[in-house]
């Protein structure tokens, strides 16, 4: 087979590394790729993990006062998909070169980074119809875009976790529907909720491009599609018409719509902010960090149980 | 497969051999829809044996869609092709004499009359 040469020189793989790539052909587990597309892809998934995991808390707390049974039931499947997404992208991650353990460990201890949207309180029902179409709305355009990244085992699970925050979307609407179209203390409700999250959703896709560290070669590696704020712009464009069809507010005065540029401008949000919570400084951080260990700690009998069962068996 | 029996299989295996990079305890997930379909790869799941790998791939990739039948597999046990092998799968010489829709001139003397494959008598 010619195209399998041995041991091969780093120079001309990195090349034909690169070509393909560029001509978008996709890498497949086990292959052979350079060290900072490797750092770069795991940085990427397994903080996408990381999110997953610590953005059912937030959303679990509700589960027992959700305010009826058919609602309960929803949220808890909801729930149950993100623990499941974590599943399929820690193992993805681990494709390229870390063990599943190693990552949740960093996880628990606080040493990993999860998405800034999950270090915020939920305080009302209404959080949970935020959470479910905006917060699942941004993640869709990010997620959505990556479906065409350039590692296929995250792209075959970025379809399959798409379609499942379609229903997450849905029933948010539904959830935000019922709210908008409730007395005047849900419509107020609502719009408390939007009020506190609208920061903490601009932040949620990244610094603007310019400061931007990893953009550029992010971009080269296709581990990112579209920019920050290209994504930041989509997410406006198809979410702004949500709260306004309801005749609430955006909580934003200096949101406006630019015809010749057809983009939105907006008010800068405080960056700095963004950078402290995505370094686990967030309002709600350390006691999520704390119940994500308790929980750790709590369930370590039965991951002994399931080694001692299989050790038996053996 | 055991650890031992893997190693010696790599062994004897060919360059354009690749066996999957898995941990002990990861099982590759197959999924059948309907029962007409066959088994695809899903994704995979850790667990400790066989029994438990079909418990956790129930509950991750069985949980909405349909699903009639589900296999796990050590991920380890799979060997395949190496993806940069792939040009052995390009046909060395031309191939379409493998293709009915190469017989072009019979196709166009029989025209709207000869058809073996199945009508509406064979429902």
């Amino acid at each position: 087979m010619s195209t399998v040469s041995p041991a091969g020189d780093e120079a001309v793989r990195l090349e034909r590394f690169t070509t393909r790539i560029a001509s978008g052909d996709q890498i497949e587990a086990g292959e052979w790729m350079p060290e900072q597309y490797r750092f770069e892809a795991l940085r990427l998934i397994q903080m996408h993990a990381n999110s997953e995991i610590m953005g059912a808390l937030p959303e679990r707390e509700w589960i027992p006062r959700a305010p009826t049974l058919a609602r309960k039931m929803a949220l808890t499947a909801k729930v149950q998909d993100e623990v499941g997404h974590g599943m399929l992208l820690y193992r993805v991650a681990e494709t390229i070169g870390r063990p599943r353990e190693e990552m949740y460990a960093e996880l628990v201890e606080g040493r990993a980074r999860f998405h800034n949207v999950f270090h915020y309180p939920a305080e009302t029902w209404a959080d949970v119809a935020i959470i479910q179409v905006f917060v699942d709305g941004a993640a869709m355009q990010t997620q959505g875009a990556l479906r065409s990244c350039s590692y296929a085992p995250y792209s075959r699970v970025l379809k399959r976790i798409c379609y499942e925050e379609d229903f997450h979307i849905q029933l948010g609407l539904d959830v935000w529907r019922a709210l908008a179209e409730g007395t005047p203390a849900q419509r107020a409700m609502l719009q408390d909720a939007l009020n506190r999250w609208w920061t903490p959703i601009i932040h949620f896709f990244g610094m603007p491009d310019r400061v931007s560290p990893h953009t550029e070669a992010m971009l080269a590696w296709r581990l990112k599609v579209k920019s920050n704020e290209e994504l930041r712009q989509q997410f406006l464009r198809r979410f702004v018409p949500v709260i306004l069809e309801y005749g609430l507010v955006v909580p934003d005065p200096g949101l406006r719509w630019l015809e010749t540029e057809q983009r939105y401008e907006y008010t800068e949000p405080d960056w700095d902010e963004l950078k402290r919570v995505g370094r686990n400084g967030g309002p709600k951080s350390a006691e999520r960090l704390a119940l994500r260990q308790s929980f750790y700690r709590q369930h370590a009998w039965v991951r002994e149980a399931l080694s001692r069962w299989s050790q038996a068996a053996a | 497969m055991t650890p031992r029996g893997v190693e010696a299989a790599r062994r004897t295996e060919a360059p354009w051999v690749r066996t999957l990079e898995a941990a002990d305890g990861v099982w590759a997930v197959f999924l059948q829809a309907r029962r007409r379909d066959a088994h695809v790869h899903v994704g995979d799941v850790h667990a400790p044996d066989a029994e438990m790998a079909l418990v956790l791939a129930k509950e991750n990739y069985a949980r909405r869609d349909p699903c009639v039948s589900l296999w796990v597999v050590p991920a380890r046990a799979i060997r395949g092709t190496a993806s940069d092998a792939a040009d052995m799968f390009e046909p060395a010489t031309d191939k379409s004499y493998r293709f009915g829709g190469s017989y072009r001139q019979q196709q166009r003397v029989y025209r709207g009359g000869y058809s073996a494959g199945p009508t509406e008598d064979d429902r």
